[in-house]
């Protein structure tokens, strides 16, 4: 059975709009259907203002203060705001911090795009294929890059081992701690833990377009590209944005694989915002400075998270 | 037209290929994770280091329950994933039959405020809801953690209970309400047995969040007696020396539970997945 809710448009009837029928009540039933209501969206309500509203707002008032953990906040205005712009290793976290986002879901999209393309053809045990392919998604990210920091080892590791056995490489290469390969191997654990996502929902796009429009592509001559461009390209737009922003907040504010991988070295080569944030706060202890990281950030996502929200409860507002 | 079936051919060869590469490219990372686990230490490190388990061991297994906490670990995540589940799934249909409903002011702006809590990520609010836990002495405790997974999972389960529910026929809760039902009796004998699928998804979504979650639960919690597997995994390292060989084995076996039940929900993943319930 399918669910309706459907921001990607895989399924164009959307939500169907429903309420119970109210010809002619009483404005006291109305009065005890709000209250109703109320009374049973209250805990949902209480988690996400005291769970999300309020420590967003208390993020902004933490950043205006010089706050050690376990000790008494001082106000400081602007300060740490200051301090970050004119912090050398805050301005290479900016810089890393897009590249790392921008390159990790250009990667995703193209792998996974292939990905569904090459699932979406006939073939023998695909079903098979397509749930081993999608496992990745499965494993928890800490897991991830802990596998993958073993297969990155100097001395005992999978690849290291993988090319001296096969004579590519005569000297041990430190995958991780080498400045100019750090980012790379960084990308390449997101790409392989983040790609499913991408192949999934391509994948379902596919499976929604009906095979008529091929058929009726090829007999009037075009060919396979042109397929792609004008039939496959625009059934799957919607899918396209929505997947990206989703996977570009998801992928931006991770942490675990940095943390986990690189802790941010070499040299910062590797220093993201939720890392740089997480480091501030709980190595350095500077809850204030922890939350002014975290806030130069939100503009960004906030755009992505209202074009998101916008696109999703389309179907609702209609 | 023989061109085309060419072409076609040809993209099926090519297919092929990419097929069996991405499946490598997929599969050794768990190959690694499983054979390091099957090692014996001078196997896993050093000149003798192999590329394939000389002689298949569960030592590392053994040592990972005899001389880690790696149960407690398991219990813990347990406890806490399944509890976020059950008050998730509690919280979203209540939530989502209000909204999906009844007729009430500002039904709009907490449909959109559900929608936007759920895509503001952990990493923007750790540092206050820190402090929030440690002013109500919840660092630490299970409920501490369980709450601050209700954050994220209760606004997406009552945002795709709501969709489901609206999809759901009125006949049937017309007729119960004319008998006299209650609002909530149609609500639990009705509108949730038939929206099983849903209920489904949300109860998978809820479980994996809570038991892969690892940015919370390194913030919040410190004691062994609550610590969680993904955290847990990480104290295999101490000081930069690794405990590669029981900390694959611990890998592969807090992997298990994931996987299953992505294996039993699959055909539901995919529709979850793309009304954003995962942070890939």
């Amino acid at each position: 059975m399918a669910l309706r809710a459907d921001p990607t448009g895989a399924y164009p009837e959307g939500i169907l709009v429903a309420t119970a029928p109210r010809a002619g009540r009483s404005s006291r039933a109305r009065r005890r259907e709000a209250r109703l209501a109320f009374a049973i969206l209250s805990p949902t309500c209480l988690v996400i203002l005291g769970l999300v509203a309020y420590p967003f707002l208390a993020a902004i008032y933490l950043s205006f203060q010089h706050k050690m953990i376990g000790a008494p906040a001082r106000f400081a205005g602007l300060a740490n705001y200051l301090e970050l712009f004119r912090d050398e290793v805050f301005l290479r976290t900016a810089y890393n911090s897009v590249l790392y986002t921008t390159v990790s879901v250009a990667i995703k999209f193209v792998l996974g795009l292939t990905m569904a393309l090459i699932l979406d053809q006939e073939r023998r045990f695909n079903h098979l294929f397509r749930t081993l392919l999608f496992v990745p998604w499965a494993v928890p990210i800490v897991i991830v890059a802990l596998d993958w920091r073993w297969i990155f080892d100097d001395l005992s590791g999978l690849l290291n081992n993988l090319l001296l056995t096969l004579h590519l490489t005569r000297n041990i290469i430190s995958w991780l701690s080498d400045p100019s390969l750090a980012m790379g191997c960084v990308i390449a654990v997101v790409v392989w833990a983040g790609t499913p996502f991408y192949a999934m929902t391509f994948l379902a796009g596919l499976q929604a377009i009906p095979r008529e429009l091929y058929e009726a592509a090829e007999i009037d001559g075009a060919s396979v590209i042109q397929q792609f461009a004008y039939v496959t390209v625009p059934r799957l737009r919607t899918i396209f944005l929505t997947t990206v922003m989703l996977s570009t907040i998801w992928t931006a504010t991770n942490l675990q694989f940095v943390l986990i991988l690189t802790r941010g070295g070499p040299a910062s080569r590797t220093e993201i915002f939720p890392h740089l944030a997480y480091e501030t706060t709980l190595m350095a202890r500077r809850l204030g400075m922890g939350a002014a990281v975290t806030l130069v950030f939100v503009p960004f996502l906030v755009i992505l998270i209202v074009l998101l929200t916008r696109r999703m409860l389309r179907p609702v507002d209609e | 037209m023989k061109t085309v079936s060419g072409t076609r051919r040809g993209l099926k060869w090519a297919g092929n290929v990419l097929l069996a590469l991405l499946l490598f490219w997929t599969l050794v990372p768990f190959y690694w994770m499983i054979a390091t686990s099957l090692k014996k230490d001078r196997e896993i490190y050093g000149y003798e280091a192999t590329l394939v388990p000389r002689q298949p061991t569960l030592e590392a297994y053994a040592r990972l329950f005899r001389q880690t906490p790696f149960l407690k670990y398991v219990r813990n995540s347990t406890i806490i994933a399944v509890a976020t589940t059950l008050a998730s799934l509690v919280l979203g249909s209540l939530g989502a039959y209000a909204l999906a409903r009844l007729r009430f002011p500002g039904r709009a702006v907490i449909a959109r405020g559900l929608v936007f809590t759920y895509l503001v990520p952990p990493a923007l609010l750790f540092i206050p809801l820190f402090a929030v836990m440690s002013a109500l002495r919840l660092t630490d405790t299970h409920e501490g953690l369980i709450l601050a997974y209700l954050g994220f999972t209760v606004p997406f389960c009552t945002w795709l209970l709501m969709g489901y529910f609206r999809s759901v026929p009125l006949e049937m809760e017309e007729a119960a309400l004319v008998d006299g039902c209650s609002r909530l009796q149609t609500l639990v004998r009705i509108i949730l047995p038939m929206s099983l699928p849903a209920l489904a998804v949300v109860a998978f979504f809820s479980f994996t969040q809570a038991w892969n979650e690892f940015l919370y639960a390194n913030v919040f919690v410190n004691s062994v007696e609550v610590r969680t597997i993904t955290t847990g995994l990480t104290l295999f390292i101490v000081e930069d020396v690794f405990f590669w060989g029981p900390m694959m084995g611990a890998a592969c076996l807090s992997t298990i539970p994931p996987i299953l039940i992505y294996l039993i929900f699959q055909r539901w993943v995919v529709k979850g997945l793309t009304l954003g319930a995962v942070k890939g």
